[in-house]
C-alpha cells in the first residue's frame, strides 16, 4: 500500500491527475492498445477453432496474432499505467481491477504456454495417426473456447472497471 | 428542421430519456458500444495490415475479406445501433462538442476508404490477390483505414473526457 501511495504522489501521476485531457488521450490510445489486444486474441482464438482459414496450419495465423497481441498489450500496459498512477491506492483495491488484472494476466500465460503449442502442427507436437489428428483437433478448438473466454473477460472487465470505477 | 433542432428532437425522445435517466443504461450501453469496436476495428486492422503486405501475406486478401467481414459487420452493426442510441441520451451536448464532430467526419472518411477501395481497387484484385506486396492503391486504402478508425476511436473516448 506506501507502494501505491509513492506512486499516487509521484509527479507524472499529479500530472496525468491534473489534467483532464491528458488522462482523456492517455485512455483513448489505451483503448486503441486494447483494439489491438482483442482484435489479434479474437483472429488466432477463431482460427484455431477452425473458423476463419479451415485446412491451413492455425500457427500462420497465431504467429502474426502474438505480435499484434504483443504490440497492443505494450501500448496498453504502458498507458494503463500512467492511467493507474493517479488512482493507485483506490484502483488497487477494487475487485473490477483486480479480477481485470487476474485476467490479464491468466490470458498472456495461457496464450504463451498453452495457445501457441497447441496451434502448431500435429507432428511438431510429437502426435501422429488418425486418434492423434482427432485428438489435436479437440484440443485445438477447446483451446481456442478457454481463450475467447479470458480475453473477453478481461475485455468486460477493462469496461466495467472504466464506467463503474 | 435544422440539424440541431433535429438533435433536439433525438435527445427528447423516449430512447434519449431513458439512457439519460436509467442508472444502469448508458454505462451497460458504453460497454457494449466499447466492445463492438474491439470486434469491428480488432478484425478490420488486419485486413488492413494485409492490404499494407505487412501482415498474414500468405493469404490472399480477397479470403482474408471474406473470412473477416462476418465478424467486422457484426461489429459494426452493434457499434451503429449503441452509438446512435447513445447519441439520442445527449444529442445536443454531444452537437457542440469538438472531438463529436472529429469523430463523424472520421467515420464519413472510413466510409469514402471502403467505397473507393471496393468500386475501383478490388475491381483488379486478381492481378495482386496473391501478391504479398499489394500495389499502392490498396496499400493506401488499408493505411487510411487504420489511420481514420484510430481517429475514430480517439475522438470518442475524448468525448466521454469532455462532454459532461
Amino acid at each position: 500500500m506506501a507502494f501505491f501511495a509513492w506512486l499516487e504522489a509521484t509527479g507524472v501521476a499529479t500530472t496525468v491527475r491534473d489534467s483532464l485531457r491528458l488522462t482523456g488521450a492517455l485512455s483513448s490510445v489505451h483503448v486503441i492498445g486494447f483494439t489491438l489486444v482483442t482484435g489479434g486474441a479474437l483472429v488466432a482464438n477463431l482460427n484455431l477453432l477452425g473458423v476463419l482459414f479451415p485446412g491451413r496450419p492455425p500457427i500462420e495465423v497465431t504467429r502474426p496474432a502474438s505480435r499484434g497481441i504483443a504490440v497492443g498489450l505494450a501500448i496498453s500496459a504502458l498507458t494503463g499505467l500512467l492511467l493507474f498512477a493517479p488512482r493507485a491506492t483506490v484502483a488497487s483495491v477494487n475487485w473490477i481491477f483486480q479480477l481485470k488484472m487476474a485476467l490479464l494476466v491468466t490470458a498472456i500465460l495461457f496464450h504463451i504456454f498453452v495457445h501457441r503449442r497447441v496451434a502448431r502442427s500435429p507432428r511438431h507436437n510429437h502426435i501422429s495417426g488418425e486418434f492423434a489428428r482427432s485428438w489435436s483437433t479437440s484440443m485445438q478448438r477447446a483451446t481456442a473456447v478457454v481463450g475467447l473466454l479470458l480475453w473477453t473477460g478481461l475485455a468486460l472487465s477493462g469496461c466495467a472497471f472504466i464506467l463503474l470505477e | 428542421m435544422t440539424l440541431h433542432q433535429a438533435f433536439e428532437w433525438l435527445e427528447a425522445t423516449s430512447v434519449g430519456v431513458m439512457v439519460r435517466e436509467s442508472q444502469w443504461g448508458f454505462p451497460i450501453l458504453v460497454a457494449i458500444h466499447l466492445m463492438a469496436i474491439t470486434l469491428s476495428v480488432g478484425t478490420l486492422v488486419w485486413f488492413d495490415l494485409r492490404l499494407l503486405g505487412v501482415s498474414m501475406t500468405r493469404y490472399r486478401a480477397s479470403l482474408m475479406y471474406r473470412r473477416l467481414t462476418p465478424w467486422m459487420f457484426t461489429g459494426f452493426g452493434i457499434m451503429m445501433i449503441s452509438g446512435l442510441t447513445l447519441l439520442a441520451g445527449f444529442a445536443t451536448a454531444a452537437y457542440s462538442n469538438l472531438y463529436f464532430r472529429i469523430k463523424v467526419l472520421a467515420m464519413v472518411l472510413a466510409a469514402v476508404n471502403a467505397i473507393v477501395y471496393h468500386r475501383y481497387t478490388e475491381r483488379r484484385i486478381k492481378e495482386w490477390d496473391d501478391s504479398p506486396m499489394p500495389p499502392a492503391g490498396a496499400r493506401s486504402a488499408g493505411l487510411v483505414s487504420i489511420c481514420v478508425w484510430a481517429t475514430v476511436i480517439i475522438a470518442g473516448r475524448m468525448m466521454s473526457y469532455t462532454m459532461f
